[in-house]
């Protein structure tokens, strides 16, 4: 397939932001509406008390040609965690599904650790005012650390497929030190679990995407459906020297499904990579396709894990 | 109201010298019996490491059936290891209850992990042992039971039992930080899980044993035991703030009955067992384990410090009922 690239379309630090955020517009997904197209994604606020990043969800409304801005959210779509909580420390991503009347969101929370910098699990809120804002369920999360997916539950992506709620999703495998001066690495991978009501699920318990390399870290799935199959694309990287070495950093990963169950790995196929020079010269991560009259899109970040905002791309062809 | 005779203090781990994995503290006391002692599990703590912080590891102490105040055997190590890094239980396995099923010994546990603005978060863990209780072994990396959206932190205290082929946890969830003097301290109650495999687990969802103390109070340790056709639960209960130095709001055991295992009434006034004058549990009641052993019916429980000092134990005169 061909992805025709249409540029950076959000600069987070050309807007005033809620929350006090300055900056990163990370893994940008899209609610399709009459008339225009709402992406959330999440920002960033320096926590006060520490100078750490506390990631906030906003969203920012666009025309369907992705060339005007129309509002962009100024008060607090959802709460961050109570003291405690899985979520206390940040939201991102958010994924969003119409479902009748109401929105669903599901999260990924991030809280601190001690031994480990982060820890992550998924949670769910439902919007009943047209996205603007996000109720939680409870508060604590709907999937999180189990037997064999021990830490880092996280990156959800749901879709309803023939009355079953579908969730791709990321688990962490191992934190590793890949040397004596740095901090632990994460290592995850992407599973997969069904749901009849959207709350309660059952993991399949596996790795549902080969690995390409040893060692590689899987992240936000995300699936489409068209030409009689089932497309995923996600991002992937080494897991360890990834942030300022261009060659071990994120890339978008593709795989596809008849049967929702065995994927068949085929990156060559993607159709998108970096671009020298530009925006996205460095990194291509947390990908998001979605349909908008007709057309197949994909979001995503570019360098710097979307520290300067996301792009977009249009599929040309699905050869 | 029952009527218990307090036999006194039964084990002290500062009486062992040298024990590089126990300097104090035997807490939540868990028994197994075999046929010539009682094998009671607990949970202790090395020394603190530089920053004054503390991991808990289980043991056992195996104590003579026919003089629980004879200890025979300490376990030669702790029986279930630490995780590895970033996992659930990398900080602390505590505590731990154990039951005897087919040719295994199950175990269900407390894993600690630390946090940034929280002290410490848990989640249960789960481990078997074929060697009589020697030795236990991990099935996974991860919890068996976890955070949900009720549940969001600190679960911990579990209770494995078995009644009629179904598998029943009890166990505590956290419901918030209550932050005293700059200072967070969870709020706990007690909740009910149960399982058809021991692995797979549904959460009932509710409190199980109403406040006594206020929507702050503490609940801890809901030890269930069936006797004359009732189930009875012992746990222990305190207040939410100075609590660890103010004998007036510490813990203290409570107590309740059921008959289906999922309702349960409140009466405390029976519990019949209170702190001592003065002695190892003068200040408080903690962590109570109840068992029958040989016609007679017996609590474990931990006094003064929460277990710093050990564990001792008290017989019922009569029949629970």
């Amino acid at each position: 397939m061909i992805w025709e690239k249409m540029g950076k379309i959000f600069d987070p630090t050309k807007h005033i932001l809620a929350n006090g955020c300055i900056e990163f517009a990370q893994s940008p997904q899209a609610l399709v509406v009459d008339d225009f197209v709402r992406i959330y994604f999440s920002t960033r606020q320096r926590d006060p008390g520490n100078g750490k990043f506390l990631s906030h969800i906003s969203f920012v409304d666009m025309d369907k040609s992705f060339k005007t801005i129309g509002r962009v959210s100024t008060g607090t779509v959802i709460e961050l965690g109570k003291l405690g909580c899985f979520d206390e420390h940040g939201i991102f991503p958010m994924n969003i599904l119409r479902y009748g009347d109401t929105i669903y969101a599901y999260t990924c929370g991030w809280n601190r650790r001690v031994s480990v910098s982060v820890d992550t699990s998924i949670g769910f809120a439902v919007s009943t005012d047209n996205g603007l804002t996000f109720k939680k369920l409870g508060d604590g999360p709907i999937l999180t650390s189990s037997l064999h997916e021990p830490f880092l539950v996280g990156d959800p992506f749901v879709k309803r497929i023939e009355n079953w709620f579908h969730m791709w999703y990321i688990y962490g495998t191992q934190w590793k030190q890949y040397s004596a001066k740095a901090p632990a690495d994460r290592i995850y991978k992407i599973g997969h679990a069904i749901s009849e009501d959207g709350i309660s699920w059952q993991r399949d318990g596996r790795q549902i995407i080969d690995d390409k390399f040893s060692d590689e870290s899987q992240a936000l799935p995300t699936v489409i459906g068209f030409a009689g199959k089932h497309h995923m694309f996600f991002c992937y990287r080494q897991s360890f020297d990834f942030r300022n070495n261009r060659d071990r950093g994120y890339r978008i990963g593709y795989a596809c499904s008849t049967d929702l169950v065995n994927w068949v790995r085929d990156d060559s196929s993607v159709g998108i990579d970096v671009t020298e020079g530009d925006w996205d010269s460095d990194m291509l991560c947390y990908p998001h396709v979605f349909e908008c009259d007709g057309s197949i899109y994909l979001l995503y970040n570019g360098n710097e894990f979307g520290r300067y905002g996301f792009g977009l791309a249009r599929l040309r062809t699905t050869g | 109201m029952f009527k218990w005779q307090k036999l006194g203090k039964i084990f002290d781990p500062t009486a062992f010298k040298n024990v590089g994995w126990m300097d104090e503290f035997a807490q939540a006391p868990s028994s197994l019996i075999f046929d010539d002692f009682v094998r009671v599990y607990f949970s202790c703590r090395p020394r603190p490491d530089e920053n004054g912080q503390y991991v808990s590891r289980s043991a056992y102490v195996d104590l003579d059936r026919k003089n629980l105040f004879n200890v025979l055997r300490l376990s030669p190590g702790p029986v279930l290891e630490l995780g590895a890094p970033g996992t659930f239980d990398e900080f602390g396995t505590y505590p731990m209850s154990v039951i005897r099923d087919g040719d295994a010994i199950h175990a269900y546990y407390g894993g600690w992990t630390r946090c940034e603005s929280v002290p410490f978060n848990v989640a249960l863990g789960y481990a078997v042992s074929k060697d009589e209780g020697e030795t236990f072994k991990k099935i996974g990396t991860g919890p068996i039971l976890s955070y949900s959206p009720d549940e969001p932190f600190v679960l911990s205290g579990p209770k494995i039992r078995k009644y009629d082929n179904i598998w029943r946890l009890w166990y505590i969830a956290g419901r918030k930080w209550k932050v005293v003097d700059g200072k967070p301290e969870p709020i706990y109650k007690i909740r009910m899980a149960s399982s058809v495999d021991g692995i797979n687990w549904t959460k009932l969802n509710k409190d199980v044993i109403a406040d006594k103390l206020g929507e702050d109070e503490a609940q801890a340790s809901p030890d269930v035991i069936f006797s004359r056709g009732r189930y009875h639960m012992f746990f222990c209960y305190r207040q939410a703030s100075d609590f660890r130095r103010n004998k007036d709001r510490s813990y203290r055991i409570g107590y309740a009955f059921s008959d289906d295992l999922l309702n349960w009434t409140r009466t405390d006034s029976r519990v019949g067992i209170d702190v001592s004058a003065e002695g190892w549990d003068s200040e408080m009641l903690a962590y109570p384990h109840v068992l029958e052993l040989d016609g007679a019916v017996y609590v474990l429980y931990l006094g003064n410090q929460v277990g710093r000092f050990g564990f001792g134990a008290a017989r019922l005169d009569g029949v629970l009922e």
